[in-house]
């Protein structure tokens, strides 16, 4: 009973990304003064640690919504399970109803996806 | 060598996840790689802001409203409704027509199953009376039948009383 209304919340909710999402590209022009400060901090202090600062926290969690938004749907879920809430694989198979081959697959297309996205940013800053 | 092995393993599990064997090959091919540079900071990163990302959902989901479960079960039931309420306008915009039709069906079920059931039983009752066409014409008792003296006997009776 309680997988499947996790499923059925899962899938409502993912409908409604589906069809609000415009999937931007996150571009250097869009980020706040506030997020090139903190990427540039991040670049050069290294990433590691939880963000103490409450303005920072902000900072990371607007970054992060925005660099999400530029993800499908499925990839998006993928992603923040896996990497976000240390879900397993079948945890986030069971709850979706995918095969566990395919949350590798999105999961590993979302990694890429959002890592490009960075790199980009990166680059573009650095020039 | 950075486009299939560096990149695929960043990209392959959660970067918390990498191994402190994975981690060193990394750090070792990045120190040489300026692309694999700029791809580890990336991930580096990326793993960063969705880890953020997800603490922050979890301590709002825990300074949650305490009443968010009732407004959620309330939209639930008003959404039911809803799809309830719009079942019962789709009943009184088609319910004539769908009740025309079912009983149109039954009629022609009754007529097409029941009728020629009737039919047969008048051909059963047929069948068993004995006096058909048939049995009249092809099954002549032998008693009915005449000898050959007799037809005779009578061919020339009437001759002889002629005479």
């Amino acid at each position: 009973m309680e997988g499947w209304l996790t499923r059925i919340a899962t899938n409502t909710c993912l409908n409604l990304i589906r069809t609000a999402s415009r999937r931007p590209e996150l571009v250097t022009a869009e980020l706040s003064e506030d997020e090139t400060e903190w990427l540039e901090r991040k670049v050069t202090e290294g990433s590691s640690g939880h963000q103490h600062n409450v303005e920072d926290r902000v900072v990371a969690a607007d970054l992060a919504e925005r660099l999400l938004e530029g993800l499908s749907p499925e990839d998006r879920l993928a992603l923040t399970m896996i990497d976000g809430e240390q879900a397993s694989v079948s945890d986030v198979a069971e709850m979706t109803g995918w095969s566990e081959s395919k949350v590798k697959v999105r999961a590993f297309r979302a990694r890429k996806k959002a890592r490009e996205a960075l790199e980009k940013l990166l680059g573009r800053k650095s020039q | 060598m950075r486009d299939n092995h560096i990149t695929e393993m960043l990209d392959s599990k959660p970067f918390a996840s990498l191994s402190e064997t994975e981690l060193a090959t990394i750090r070792t091919h990045v120190a040489g790689c300026a692309s694999c540079s700029q791809a580890y900071d990336a991930a580096q990163i990326s793993a960063l802001l969705i880890k953020e990302r997800a603490d922050e959902a979890v301590e709002n989901s825990l300074n949650a409203n305490p009443f968010f479960q009732t407004r959620v079960m309330a939209a639930w039931r008003e959404r039911q409704e809803q799809s309830v309420s719009a079942l019962r306008r789709l009943w009184n915009a088609t319910g004539a027509l769908v009740t025309t039709m079912a009983a149109t069906t039954a009629a022609l079920a009754v007529l097409t199953f029941v009728a020629p059931s009737s039919d047969t039983t008048s051909q059963t009752t047929a069948a068993l009376v004995p006096y058909s066409a048939e049995s009249v014409v092809l099954d002549q008792n032998d008693n009915d039948q005449v000898t050959d003296d007799q037809v005779l006997s009578a061919i020339y009776s009437d001759d002889d009383e002629g005479r």
